[in-house]
């Protein structure tokens, strides 16, 4: 597989796209205010939809040389759009250091700053983040502030995190949808008053219809202009492609390639009208198998209109801020694409077209899109040797998901089994059913469970900043049983939970009156149906997962402080305070570090902490459970919330502002990611590492597992250790329930050159926690904390 | 009864068939100069384990062998040194169904070999060197009941591969491999492998304060063994 190049346009395209510079572009930005000038007396749904048009209308649209599918997000190739009704204040904050950051750095032009700054006074108090810190209650705000829950991402951006009703629109074409609105806006009685408000919904999708019609118009009538003085060979290309654009998306495909072009402008419009990520493809592989299966085109044609496509995907971007990049490193657009699994009849649905896919994006080593391949037990072992195959070239790809655990976690939410038979993987781990399953499937407000340990210790305040941030459940000091350790720990995390509800519900409430997506919704069941907009509970499945950071170090906390303080009477309880508090200063510091680093760790299959791990975590999956998402009671299935651990680059920050723990872990530095083992501390091998996780209870964490493994290559060379990893890999998943798993193929010394020569490993690829992205962009201390993860010896 | 243990690599993967994990007990009548264990020789400092906790840390990962086909492979040191515990753990490990294999130098008598082929399911066995002086030379001891060992083994209706650790100027001549070859014919030995001389013990000399014999002797790589191998047979 490694030696297989790839197509020279293919080779062309790729360079030309690694070597494009991010920058911003402030194009949609004006576009966008223009709208929302022209239309500030409208509902806010009709707000959106007109704004969609204008954009898709009058932005700078071109085609590249090389490329056969069209359709372009910003002016250039990987420039960020602004979209200013989400957040504006910390982009004019920060942009004169967008060039310089250390990761993830931004080119912006003095002219484009300017225009930033004169559209800044009519987005004052009018953007998602205004209204979303208004509606924050106080006590919510201090922990918002403190960062122990962070959700910037939720009132920064939309929402995204979902793969919208693909099939149905390469099936069926936009057209038939809008023909559903028109017959619904038809029958409408606006003398009801639901019906009425639902009808500014309705007309909304209509426009934002229009507006993705004409937008493929547009990339019709510039390929056949470009056809007029091209030469022979592109000129018959450029006609095809103005003949397609006239007729996807809105009428059905009937070839693969006119499906492939369908998907792509659907994918991207979705990525203009808002700037959510981890929009996802779903199952590609099975969506996209008739118009295979019709074999209008060539293997060979597929497979460059598939590699076309990835490099598409890594045209898109997004600029978050400084504080948000750091929990999302790397510039990751999530934009997933799963394949293989079972089919809705319970049999494998591995086809043709599942092996091209994953050799196809095998082929372009990219960190996008991000490949999920949905394990099952009774997985073709040659299938499964191909993905570690794909999983040897070290760029991170693909991450396992199982099936033999997410459909029966679905199922006990409500889902139908067929449905559940459909999941695909949304962003990096999450789950969801495409096209019928609202907006983000995961919640962005990551709980930090160390921190919170800290604060439940310290009469509620935090180490870090001096502030309450709890009710006060009494002092470490004065505690005399590991129970009472607990129940500090138990109140204080079930109050945290409740408040980072409370900021969710913020968030959910600020995104539905002011930010709703208009195409979004129309594609996804039951939106247009209901008359209702994702926000309003028009999907017909609608739960959350909310996040954790640190589960692995809240784990190994307790149980360094049961055995070293309450069993052992090793430490007293002053001297553990004071070496925390001091972040283990002096030798007696180091000496009590010591102790604790030798108690029992999370990863190495000991009953002793893995049960203190899931313990803490019980009152998480308890708590949780408890509460209801905006949508509920409002059409959909669920309404409610779960569990789950995908903690994207957030350990890191979030190690940041830690105080020391008692797991002994230094003061700032990162936490454990996912539901994987600190950092180093996993000693005795993968076999453990599963054994320790599989303790979690990964039935009631619907959300997802996340487990990140790292190996180096040379181990995977002899194949009988590539079988012995399949079998690993099976036995976690068929006998011990796991959920994920994902492996960083690549070696301590590549990254640690790498780190000294970003200009020899510019295509580096890593997995920074479920998604990958280029090693060379992350900053010094995200590229430490990967470099510091344990590396199996496989 | 307590066994010294030290280390217990769970996810072998180079110690038999399958996932195994591999538990190396401490203790060894042979002095090998380029041994990569030399913290096994002192029995004292080393964790000890009852039977019941070392059955229990051996059945963790049952899961894994029983999917793989692979199961536990007891090493050293030399296992015959705590022989009366080993007993014992294989009787146990048998009752739960799981796959044992050793690893052993075979310097014990034969009676007590033939025991041990009672209990397992594949026996690695070295033969570092087929010339009896030479062996002595670099191993302190004999090859002498070695070789009656192996010819047991080779008759017994255990699983068995003879190991040759290639050392340089020790084995590694290719007259070296014809005259294992040869010697091999003669006992009915037809399951082996060469294993390249590696330097990963060196560090572990530094730490205890011991001469390494092979301080700055280079590695020797799969590569390095091809035409010795090809005179051997080893496919």
């Amino acid at each position: 597989m490694e030696k297989e190049k790839l197509a020279p346009r293919i080779a062309a395209m790729r360079q030309e796209i690694l070597n494009a510079r991010p920058e911003v572009c402030t194009e949609r930005a004006v576009l966008a205010t223009e709208a929302y000038r022209e239309h500030e007396a409208d509902q806010v749904v009709l707000k959106r939809a007109y704004m969609l048009k204008k954009i898709l209308d009058n932005m700078s649209i071109y085609i590249e040389d090389n490329t056969l599918i069209v359709g372009n997000q910003a002016t250039k190739n990987r420039a960020a759009p602004i979209f200013p009704e989400y957040a504006m204040d910390w982009i004019i904050r920060e942009m004169d250091t967008f060039a310089g950051r250390n990761g993830d750095a931004f080119f912006i032009s003095e002219a484009d700053k300017q225009i930033l700054r004169d559209i800044y006074p009519y987005w004052k108090g009018r953007t998602l983040q205004d209204k979303g810190y208004a509606l924050f209650p106080p006590q919510a705000r201090e922990i918002y502030d403190n960062g122990i829950i962070r959700n910037e991402g939720n009132i920064t951006s939309g929402d995204a995190h979902l793969a919208v009703d693909y099939e149905g629109v390469l099936k069926y074409g936009l057209r038939h949808y809008r023909e559903r609105v028109e017959k619904k806006l038809a029958e409408a009685d606006l003398s009801d008053f639901e019906t009425l408000k639902s009808s500014y919904f309705l007309r909304a999708m209509l426009i934002a219809f229009d507006a993705v019609e004409n937008y493929a118009a547009r990339f019709s009538a510039l390929a056949k202009e470009m056809a007029e003085t091209a030469e022979k060979g592109r000129k018959e290309e450029l006609l095809e492609i103005s003949r397609i654009c006239a007729k996807v998306p809105m009428n059905p495909a009937e070839s693969f390639y006119e499906a492939i072009q369908s998907v792509w402008f659907i994918h991207l419009i979705l990525q203009i009208e808002s700037n959510g990520h981890s929009l996802s493809f779903g199952r590609f592989d099975q969506y996209m198998l008739p118009y295979y299966r019709k074999g209008i085109e060539d293997d060979e044609k597929c497979m460059i209109l598939l590699q076309n496509l990835w490099l598409k995907t890594l045209t898109i971007n997004k600029i978050r801020s400084n504080g948000h990049s750091r929990y999302a490193a790397g510039s990751p657009m999530y934009q997933n694409i799963t394949i293989g699994g079972v089919g809705t009849d319970g049999k494998s649905a591995i086809n043709p077209l599942t092996w091209m896919t994953l050799r196809s994006i095998a082929l372009t080593r990219l960190p996008q899109p991000n490949l999920t391949v949905r394990y099952f037990k009774g997985m073709d072992e040659d299938f499964m040797q191909e993905c570690i195959r794909v999983i040897k070239l070290g760029f991170g790809m693909p991450a396992f998901n199982s099936d033999e655990i997410i459909i029966p976690a679905l199922t006990g939410q409500g889902v139908t089994l067929e449905d559940a038979r459909n999941y695909s993987a949304i962003g990096c781990v999450e789950v969801a059913v495409p096209g019928k399953w609202g907006y983000r499937c995961t919640g962005m407000s990551y709980l930090n469970f160390p921190k919170t340990l800290m604060i439940a210790l310290n009469h509620g305040i935090d180490l870090m900043t001096g502030k309450r941030i709890c009710s006060d459940v009494g002092h470490f000091t004065e505690m005399n049983s590991f129970e009472e350790v607990f129940q500090a720990w138990d109140r204080t995390a079930r109050e945290l939970i409740r408040q980072g509800i409370i900021l969710d519900t913020c968030a959910d409430l600020a995104v539905e009156q002011e930010v709703p997506d208009i195409l979004c919704s129309a594609l996804v069941d039951d939106c247009i149906e209901r008359g209702k907009h994702l926000k309003e509970g028009g999907a017909h499945y609608d739960m959350v997962s909310q996040l954790q950071v640190g589960v692995a170090n809240l784990g190994d906390s307790l149980a360094a402080i049961k055995k070293c303080v309450f069993e052992d009477k090793t430490i007293t309880k002053q001297e553990l305070w004071d070496a925390l508090a001091s972040d283990f200063a002096g030798e007696k510091g180091e000496a009590i570090r010591q102790q604790l680093l030798a108690a029992p760790k999370y990863g190495n299959d000991i009953d002793y902490v893995d049960e203190l791990v899931v313990r803490g975590y019980d009152t998480y999956l308890d708590e949780i459970t408890k509460y209801r998402n905006t949508r509920y009671g409002r059409g959909p299935i669920g309404g409610n919330f779960y569990a789950g651990t995908s903690s994207v680059a957030s350990n890191v920050p979030q190690g940041a502002g830690t105080c020391a723990t008692p797991d002994g872990r230094h003061r700032g530095e990162p936490l454990a990611e996912g539901s994987s083992p600190t950092h180093a501390v996993d000693v005795n091998g993968p076999t453990s590492v599963f054994k320790s996780v599989s303790k979690l209870r990964t039935d009631k964490i619907v959300g997802g597992v996340l487990l990140n493994q790292k190996m180096t290559p040379q181990i995977l060379q002899k194949p009988e250790n590539c079988q012995k990893l399949s079998l690993l890999i099976r036995t976690f998943f068929d006998d011990l329930k796991g959920f994920h798993v994902q492996y960083n193929v690549v070696s301590r010394d590549t990254l640690i050159d790498a780190q000294k020569h970003p200009e020899k490993h510019r295509d580096l690829i890593v997995r920074v926690a479920g998604y990958s992205a280029f090693f060379t962009i992350l900053s010094t201390q995200t590229q430490n904390d990967i470099i510091a993860r344990t590396e199996q010896q496989l | 009864m307590k066994a010294a243990v030290f280390n217990i690599q769970k996810f072998s993967l180079h110690d038999g068939s399958g996932i195994r994990t591999t538990i190396f007990f401490a203790g060894c009548n042979l002095r090998c100069r380029w041994c990569c264990n030399p913290d096994c020789f002192n029995m004292e400092e080393h964790d000890t384990y009852s039977l019941e906790e070392l059955l229990a840390e051996a059945l963790k990962d049952k899961v894994f062998y029983d999917k793989s086909g692979g199961g536990v492979t007891l090493s050293g040191g030399e296992i015959f040194f705590q022989f009366d515990f080993i007993q014992e753990f294989c009787r146990a490990l048998r009752e739960k169904g799981v796959n044992i294999a050793v690893e052993t130098a075979g310097c014990v008598p034969n009676e007590k070999f033939v025991k041990l082929l009672e209990l397992v399911d594949f026996v690695f066995i070295d033969l570092k060197h087929y010339d009896d002086k030479k062996h002595r030379e670099a191993t302190g001891v004999s090859n002498e009941s070695i070789l009656k060992n192996i010819v047991s083994l080779v008759n017994s209706n255990v699983d068995y591969c003879v190991r040759i650790p290639v050392i340089p100027e020790f084995n590694d001549a290719l007259s070296d491999a014809e005259n294992y070859a040869a010697l091999f014919k003669k006992l009915g030995v037809k399951k082996f492998e060469t294993l390249p001389f590696h330097q990963f013990g060196e560090k572990k000399y530094q730490n205890l304060g011991l001469q390494y014999f092979y301080q700055g002797v280079k590695a020797l790589h799969d590569e390095d063994l091809t035409a010795y191998r090809k005179i051997l047979g080893e496919k």
